[in-house]
């Protein structure tokens, strides 16, 4: 902060202008704010001011900050009573008294306040000018107090500069509305202070309407010699905040009044155009007037529906004054976007090729040409205008003039035009249809009215190539924004070609298909008769091949200019290169270049984590554009993971993981998936463990938070393993035809390992590498994958469910950790449980295991002996074997998703045992527990007798390969982009092209989530349940108990909640949650802890609807069921009644107010917290939501 | 629409800040972004050189005049491109005021002039007059166009 010369914005309210000695700005704030008395205020004040890096606002920042305020506060006061009651005491004395010392706002106001009473002094005049305003306007906002003062000025005072000045703050005083944009020294709210001081306050509600009253007579002032001062009274007048309708409707009046008056009177505009110069004075009235209302007009709020309005916006076009023409022609553009056929009724005549919107063309003001731009796109692709063609190619005819426009700006916005990019709204057939404008069609300038042109653009032009050769020149340019801008438009031109090829014009570039082509695309386009004899067909001019060949070869060319723009120093620009060279990608292309390029680009630090997250969203909207990419997307996204796993959102990473993997098909399945494992094939992040990578796969995690966020990444990954492998391998054992005795032989380890990698290498693969993470890495790391490959054994048939077992059961052993002992302590990843710890947290997930095995072998000597004995099965033994099996599924379904009607924890055979036992009883496959509370509550038994479920409204149809690819194809679609995950939300907000919110600057904050997510409070209340339950589901159900603490607090870490997965629905995985949690916690509290002493996870949805919406057909109709009984269960548990024993004001948007005796309905128990129901709605209108379980007394 | 028209000087201090359309909320983070990002990238940065940033659909640019860091925030229309059309015109402006690129002291001294001279520019979040001559007109209460 010391800065040589040490000048402050302080020293502008010095009052002395001579310069101050140097000093740090912070000390002179200091020792001003402590020494001296008159002006701590704004001491204090400035002091605030010149800390604006400094993120963290200080406690002793604070405090000065309300000392500034208060002080101003008092000073105000102070103010508006020497306003009443005038004070002699003249202030320069005073000034030249404490030279060097800054001005209070005070002192600025009380010597506004006498100036304005001596203004007939010349001096005074000064003053003001030199000194008071511009010190003035260091302020935040402007005292309405100092409003009569200055309409006294505004009325008496006849220096220009000094009325200028009023005008300013009159203007200010009439925008303030509490949080002014103006910046400066904060001041207080001048409103509630002029309520302090109820004597002599004086208030905006006070003032407002005198200065508007001011301001109105003199814009309606028609006298010659005032019509500068009518400019800026009206000027100051569109400040005033819009809300008011009265003040409104006097603007529209004025404004319209004047432009009666000024607008029709035929003027010489021919002069106007090229310059004013030589005009005679009442036509540059005139125009100056004009100009000040088409301003006004601008600021005005739009009328689309009124004509008089369009009217006047047209009289516009024609003003003499450019900035007058700009102002009307932004106002057209935006009217068009809404109507578009009146719009170009009115301005008919002003496109013809005479017209003068021709003239614009040559008008001096980029912005009017760009509102031109927009102007005619709007016109030109409305459908409202299809009886009328003529109209629109006149529109049209301009539009691909402006290509040709000098300033870059226009050319740009006339190209993003032609493709299609004309606001953030992203339609398919507009690209793709642009796309196609931009290679077919060509620019023939009319012949009427180009005398001033030369001859060399007179010869009809492709568009492409003129857009073509102006984007290679552009990236030649040396400045930052052309070459921001260019790579921005080679995205759009990306994009606007992707949405061609996804509607099947993906030969577009090869010459035989031309004519189809334009056949499929009249359909969806316009008729060919629409076009000017100006714009033809180019396939009708030249359909050969060789000009197939150029649009190529020009995209070549085009290419390499852009990628040599990666050597651009402006990080930003690079992103913006990369972003165009990802979606200029094809996917038939060799994808090694642009691997290189965005792996050499992130390797580079400078990089912020925004940006490079706006290329990883990138990547989801091309996804979406082009699904046959997935891989190639995945590839690059690899690159991401292994670069800057700092820098990355874990969550859209994982959502692209996602829909690549569906979007793969059957035969890129594998692949997605390896580009997944990739993550895990990383090594740690300690630098002497990187030997032995190639360039590409080295980790640059060098520093800690890099390497918790890898740490977080794998643990994604695994998660992501876990979840999705069996969808990547279609490996199901509710498919899976091997029965368990055969598995059972094959007892071989090796054999097995063989077996698996030959049946399916997909899954396999998978497999191993979560074998190596479950015994290698950090803890963390180490559990997941433990949980993965349990969800996989669950899920896969034999062989793999045994060879996971098989490595479980070492694991759990300490086998495996002993072998490798060696290596775990030389990572330093040593939990202080010398490896043991895994081992017994991982014994629950392998009782699951043992106890489908032991059913199974029970069931094979059970069946063995009734063919033996060749006896038929008695009722109580299917009943047995039904409830075991019923048993088993809750006990799986803790762990994972499995469809409940397919799943067969006993194996195959037992499906026969089964079905005739539910045939028997009458029991649909999906009824009985599936209902997911009672599913997952694991004390489905318990409730089961009492409460005897209503039978599912479905059959579940069980699970069929059709199913599941339907489902994923939906998934591909907007069915999972319209989730309203924060991931989702994020990628959609990015392929709206929406959000203009601040960035984050604070890099700290890359991790800072909601530090508790809805889902955890759940899962941690289950686990803090009474002791009643727990009880009794020991009795129920002994040996698989401690899974339930260690899955259920994983999952709400890792489970199907937060990541995307094929497996997790929702309602079965929320309710696993509490279920496992509720009964289990306390055995293995002492284990669970750690976990929920884990940072909070990141993948935590804020909504608890959001997983409604994922909508899970793999479980069948049954899924449907679910979301419909959802409420039931709680009801059936019980709800309870309460009161409130104490007000209680929320502190959240959760959290619901109560009132002392209110009664309540208790929904459900959350962490400390009741989940409650009003009777009736509170003062705050909201019914439900959580409050403290104290507060609440039960009945 | 312009969101933010920023000066700042060359320790970070912000000299004039304008926003439109601008949650009050947002305005601390966007002051401290734009702080940031010139204190990283502005150093040695010859007068007038534009540089450029985005986020989301944001479009920043910014420059270096004499001790005084400008800085333009927009959408929409106001695109890299339209902003550095608006920031030329600003230091087009102020550099006449000032006479010259403005130390720190200089552009203090006019700063009442210079925020006039903004309000002229830029009205409301949008750009307004481009002509110098008529900006300087317009400074002194003068009609756009004399005769």
């Amino acid at each position: 902060m010391a800065e040589a010369s040490g000048k402050t914005l302080m020293d502008l309210i010095s009052a002395d202008p001579t310069p101050i000695p140097a000093k740090s700005s912070s000390s002179a704030s200091a020792s001003a704010s402590t020494s001296s008395t008159a002006s701590p205020a704004a001491a204090s004040a400035g002091s605030h001011l010149q800390q604006p890096m400094s993120t963290k606002t200080t406690l002793g920042e604070k405090k000065s900050k309300r000392a500034t305020l208060t002080q101003i506060q008092n000073d105000t006061i102070s103010v508006a009573k020497a306003a009443l009651n005038p004070v002699k005491a003249n202030i320069m004395p005073q000034r030249q008294r404490q030279k060097k010392k800054p001005v209070s706002y005070t002192q600025l106001a009380r010597s506004i306040h006498e100036l304005a009473a001596t203004l007939d002094q010349k001096s005074s005049q000064k003053q003001l000018v030199n000194h008071v305003f511009p010190k003035l306007a260091v302020y935040n906002s402007v005292d309405p107090s100092l409003a009569p003062s200055l309409l006294m000025l505004n009325q008496q005072c006849e220096d220009r500069n000094v009325l200028r000045y009023v005008y300013y703050y009159l203007a200010r005083i009439l925008s303030d509305t509490g949080m002014s944009p103006g910046g400066g020294i904060p001041t207080p709210n001048w409103d509630a202070l002029a309520d302090i001081d109820a004597g002599g306050g004086v208030t905006r509600a006070d003032v407002v309407p005198r200065i508007v009253n001011q301001l109105t007579s003199e814009a309606s002032n028609s006298e010659t010699e005032f019509h500068a001062r009518r400019l800026q009274a009206l000027k100051a007048l569109t400040y005033s905040p819009s809300g008011n309708s009265e003040l409104l409707s006097k603007l529209y009046e004025i404004v319209f009044g004047l432009l009666d008056k000024v607008a029709d009177v035929p003027n010489k505009r021919k002069k106007g155009v090229f310059g004013t110069k030589g005009g005679d004075k009442e036509s540059i009235i005139r125009s100056n007037l004009q100009y000040a209302a088409m301003s006004a007009l601008r600021r005005l709020p739009l009328d689309p529906g009124n004509p008089l309005f369009l009217h006047r916006a047209a009289q516009g076009v024609s003003f003499a004054d450019p900035v007058a023409v700009r102002h009307s022609l932004e106002i057209l553009s935006e009217l068009a976007a809404r109507d578009p056929y009146s719009v170009a009724m009115t301005l008919e005549k002003l496109a013809s090729p005479a017209g003068a919107l021709q003239d614009i063309l040559h008008l001096n003001d980029v912005l009017a040409r760009v509102a031109l731009a927009r102007l005619c796109h709007s016109i030109s692709r409305a459908r409202a205008l299809d009886e009328r063609p003529d109209i629109r190619s006149h529109f049209n005819s301009i539009l691909y003039q402006l290509l040709l426009d000098p300033s870059e700006r226009v050319c740009y916005e006339a190209i993003l035009c032609i493709l299609g990019k004309y606001d953030n709204t992203e339609r398919t057939d507009e690209r793709a249809s642009g796309w196609y404008r931009l290679t077919r069609e060509i620019l023939k300038l009319p012949e009427a009215p180009s005398k001033d042109k030369s001859n060399k653009t007179k010869r009809p032009q492709p568009l492409i190539k003129l857009v073509m050769r102006r984007l290679e020149s552009s990236f030649r340019s040396f400045s930052r924004p052309v070459l921001h801008a260019a790579a921005r438009v080679v995205q759009e031109m990306g994009k606007s070609r992707a949405a061609a090829f996804a509607m099947g014009l993906q030969d577009i570039d090869e010459s035989v298909h031309v004519n189809a082509f334009s056949d499929v695309l009249d359909d969806a386009e316009t008729n060919d008769s629409s076009h000017p004899e100006g714009i033809r067909r180019t396939s009708s001019i030249s359909a050969g091949p060789g000009r197939n060949e150029t649009i190529a070869s020009l995209l070549a060319s085009l290419m390499e200019v852009v990628r040599t723009t990666v050597a651009c120093e402006c990080v930003y620009v690079r992103g913006m290169v990369v972003k165009a060279l990802i979606w200029m990608q094809s996917p038939h292309e060799s994808l090694d270049e642009l691997k290189s390029i965005i792996a050499s680009e992130l390797s580079d630090p400078a990089w912020p984590a925004a940006l490079v997250n706006d290329v990883l969203l990138t990547l989801h909207a091309r996804f979406k554009a082009t699904p046959d990419m997935a891989v190639i997307l995945l590839e690059i996204a690899r690159i991401f993971a292994t670069k800057v796993p700092g820098k990355i959102d874990a969550d859209v990473l994982q959502l692209l993981w996602k829909t690549c993997l569906i979007g793969a098909g059957p035969d890129g399945k594998h692949t997605a998936l390896e580009a997944v494992t990739i993550v895990l094939d990383l090594p740690p992040p300690q630098p002497g463990s990187m030997s032995g990578l190639t360039s590409l796969d080295r980790v640059s995690a060098s520093d800690p938070k890099s390497a918790l966020a890898l740490q977080k990444l794998v643990q994604a990954a695994e998660w992501f393993l876990g979840e999705n492998a069996n969808y990547a391998a279609s490996e199901y054992a509710w498919e899976s035809a091997t029965p368990p005795g055969t598995a059972l032989m094959m007892l071989d380890a090796d054999k097995m390992v063989a077996a698996a990698s030959s049946r399916n290498p997909t899954l396999a693969g998978a497999l191993t590498r979560l074998q190596r993470c479950a015994f290698s890495g950090s803890w963390e790391v180490r559990i997941v994958a433990v949980q993965a490959l349990t969800t996989i054994a669950i899920r896969s048939g034999e062989p793999f469910r045994l060879q996971i077992y098989e490595f479980l059961y070492t694991l759990a052993e300490g086998g495996v950790q002993s072998q490798l002992s060696e290596m775990h302590l030389s990572n330093g990843e040593d939990q202080g449980v010398s490896g043991t710890g895994l081992g017994v947290l991982i014994t629950p997930m392998l009782k699951v295991l043992d106890e489908m095995y032991v059913g199974q072998d029970e069931l094979i000597k059970d069946m063995r002996n009734h063919d033996n004995a060749n006896k038929e099965w008695k009722d109580e033994e299917l009943k047995k074997l039904y409830e075991t099996h019923e048993r088993l599924l809750d006990f799986v379904s803790l762990f994972c998703y499995i469809p409940r009607a397919k799943y067969l924890p006993l194996g195959p055979i037992s499906a026969k045992l089964i079905d005739t036992y539910r045939t028997k009883h009458n029991i649909t496959a999906s009824s009985g527990s599936t209902d997911p509370t009672v599913l997952a509550t694991g004390i489905s038994d318990l409730i089961y007798e009492s409460t005897q479920p209503a039978p599912a409204a479905s059959n579940s149809s069980g699970l069929d390969d059709d199913l599941v690819n339907a489902w994923a194809a939906n998934l591909g679609d907007d069915g999972l982009l319209g989730n309203n995950a924060p991931a989702m939300s994020r990628v959609n907000e990015f392929i709206a092209g929406v959000g203009t919110d601040a960035p984050d600057v604070d890099e700290e904050n890359v991790f800072s989530r909601p530090s508790v997510g809805y889902d955890d409070m759940w899962a941690k209340t289950l686990l803090e349940n009474n002791e009643l339950e727990e009880d009794d589901a020991r009795s129920g159900s002994s040996s698989p108990d401690s899974t339930g603490s260690v899955e259920s607090s994983i999952s709400s870490h890792f489970g199907g909640m937060n990541y995307p997965s094929l497996f997790s629905s929702k309602p079965s995985s929320q309710a696993t949650a509490k279920s496992s949690g509720s009964k289990y916690q306390s055995t293995y509290e002492g284990y669970g802890s750690p976990i929920r002493e884990e940072p909070p996870p990141p993948y935590s949805y804020s909504e608890p609807q959001s997983r409604e919406s994922f909508e899970n057909p793999m479980a069948g109709s049954s899924s449907r069921s679910y979301g419909s009984d959802d409420d039931e269960p709680r009801k059936s548990t019980g709800t309870r009644f309460g009161t409130a024993l104490y007000d209680f004001t929320a502190g959240g948007d959760d959290e619901l107010n109560l009132t002392a005796e209110e009664e309540l309905e208790i929904e459900y128990e959350v962490d400390g917290w009741f989940y409650v129901k009003k009777k009736r709605p509170g003062r705050d209108g909201k019914m439900a939501g959580l409050v403290p379980v104290l507060y609440v007394n039960q009945s | 629409m312009i969101l933010a028209v920023l000066f700042a000087n060359s320790v970070g201090n912000v000299l004039i800040e304008r926003f439109n359309g601008v949650p009050a909320e947002e305005r601390l983070t966007w002051r401290s972004f734009l702080v940031k990002l010139g204190a990283e990238n502005l150093k040695g940065v010859k007068n007038e050189e534009l540089l450029v940033a985005c986020h989301k659909s944001v479009y920043i640019v910014y420059t270096m005049l004499g001790d005084v860091s400008i800085f333009l925030v927009g959408k929409d229309e106001y695109d890299e491109l339209a902003l550095a059309e608006a920031i030329f015109i600003i230091t087009g402006a102020v550099k006449d005021i000032c006479g010259k690129p403005p130390t720190e002291r200089v552009f203090l001294d006019k700063y009442g002039r210079i925020c006039l001279c903004l309000d002229e520019i830029v009205w409301n979040g949008l750009l307004e007059n481009t002509d110098k001559d008529r900006i300087k007109r317009l400074i002194r209460l003068k009609p756009p166009s004399e005769f």
